[in-house]
C-alpha cells in the first residue's frame, strides 16, 4: 500500500508553521521534503513529521538559547491557551493505565511551572511572549520553556542581594518568596519539589546556569551550576 | 452552606483564575450567616493547584477560620495542595472525613 503523503499545506497545518518556514527548512536540510518524479511540489511522510516533532528538548533548548523557530503546535502565547492545552493533556493522561491517580500531580507540576512563566513575565517579556509546552505521553515526558527574565532577575526585585542563578533557584524551590511581593505568592515551586521527591516523577529545571535534577533513585533536591547559561526557564518532567 | 468547587472548573490551575473565582463567589459568601459553616466539596475536581487554591482557599481561611470545612478527597493534587497551604498559612484546615 502506498504511504500517504502530506502536501506542504497539510504538513504546515500538522506541525503549526508557515509554508515559508517549511520551504526554508527544506532548503537548509532541517526538514527535507519529498519531490515526486522530479517535480517541484513538496510532500511529507506522516512518519517523518512525527519523528521531526518528537525531539521536544531540542526544540525548547534551541528556542530559549538561540530563538530558533519551533513547530507552532508547541507554542502557547497566552495563559488561556496554555490552560486549554493542559486540560487536553490531562484528559488523555488520566485514561493512561497506571496514571489514574497520579495524573493530577503531573498536571499540577506542569501547571505550576507554566503558570509561573506567565505570572512572572507579565508585561515584562524581553522579546517573545509565551511559552513552549510540548508533551509526549507515549514517552512520558513534558517539556516547558520560556524566554522570560529567568528566576534570578525575577527574585532580585525582592531579594536584591541574590548574587547568582544557583542561589536564586535554590530560594525559588525552598522558600515562600515571590518576585511579585508584596503579593502573597511563591508556593508553586515548593510544591513541585515536594511532589517530585515523594512520587515517581523526575524533574530537570534550569534557569541561567543553575540546574536542578531530582531523579530516581536518590531523589535529592540539589541545585548545581551547569556549563551553559540559558535564557528564561526550561523544565523537563519525566514519569 | 456547601460549595461544589467543580462549579469553577475541573482543572483549577492559575492564580489569575483562582482570584477571579473568589471574586465571583463573594455575593454567595455574603449569604452565609454569622455562625454558618462553609463546606468545600472537591468531588469532580480533576486537578487543584496551590496557586489557584492560595487565591481562593487561603483568603476564605483568613475570613472564616474554623467555619471553613474542607470535605475529604482522595485526589492527590488536592492532598498536595492542602498540605502546602497549611505551611503557607501556618495553620491547618478543618477537614471533615
Amino acid at each position: 500500500m502506498e504511504e500517504k503523503l502530506f502536501t506542504i499545506s497539510q504538513a504546515a497545518e500538522y506541525i503549526g508553521v508557515s509554508l515559508n518556514t517549511l520551504r526554508r527548512w527544506d532548503e537548509s536540510g532541517k526538514l527535507i521534503a519529498i519531490k515526486k518524479g522530479g517535480g517541484t511540489h513538496r510532500y511529507y511522510r506522516e512518519k517523518d513529521l512525527e519523528i521531526f516533532t518528537s525531539d521536544l528538548m531540542k526544540f525548547a533548548s534551541e528556542w530559549i538559547q538561540d530563538s530558533v523557530e519551533f513547530p507552532g503546535i508547541f507554542y502557547c502565547p497566552t495563559s488561556s491557551i496554555f490552560n486549554a492545552r493542559l486540560v487536553k493533556m490531562q484528559n488523555t493522561l488520566m485514561q493512561k493505565p497506571g496514571f489514574e491517580k497520579l495524573y493530577s500531580l503531573i498536571v499540577l507540576i506542569a501547571g505550576e511551572i507554566g503558570d509561573n512563566s506567565f505570572a512572572h513575565n507579565l508585561g515584562k517579556w524581553p522579546d517573545t511572549p509565551g511559552i513552549f509546552f510540548g508533551y509526549d505521553l507515549d514517552k512520558n515526558i513534558i517539556v516547558l520553556a520560556d524566554r522570560g527574565l529567568g528566576v534570578l532577575e525575577t527574585l532580585r526585585r525582592v531579594r536584591p542581594k541574590l548574587s547568582n542563578h544557583v542561589a536564586a533557584v535554590e530560594v525559588a524551590f525552598t522558600e515562600f518568596i515571590s518576585g511579585r511581593a508584596p503579593e502573597k505568592r511563591g508556593n508553586g515551586l515548593k510544591t513541585v519539589r515536594e511532589v517530585v521527591i515523594e512520587y515517581p516523577i523526575d524533574l530537570f529545571f534550569t534557569s541561567g546556569d543553575a540546574e536542578v535534577r531530582i531523579k530516581n533513585p536518590d531523589k535529592v533536591f540539589r541545585v548545581t551550576r551547569g556549563q551553559r547559561i540559558v535564557r528564561g526557564c526550561l523544565a523537563k518532567i519525566e514519569f | 452552606m456547601k460549595l461544589q468547587l467543580e462549579k469553577f472548573g475541573k482543572t483549577l490551575i492559575s492564580r489569575e483564575l483562582g482570584s477571579e473565582a473568589l471574586k465571583a463567589f463573594q455575593p454567595t459568601l455574603r449569604e452565609l450567616s454569622k455562625d454558618e459553616e462553609l463546606e468545600i466539596d472537591f468531588s469532580g475536581v480533576l486537578t487543584l493547584s496551590p496557586s489557584w487554591a492560595d487565591e481562593f482557599l487561603s483568603p476564605l481561611l483568613d475570613q472564616l477560620g474554623d467555619r471553613l470545612i474542607l470535605l475529604a478527597s482522595d485526589n492527590l493534587s488536592v492532598h498536595a495542595t492542602i498540605k502546602i497551604l497549611c505551611e503557607v498559612n501556618k495553620r491547618s484546615f478543618n477537614i471533615k472525613t
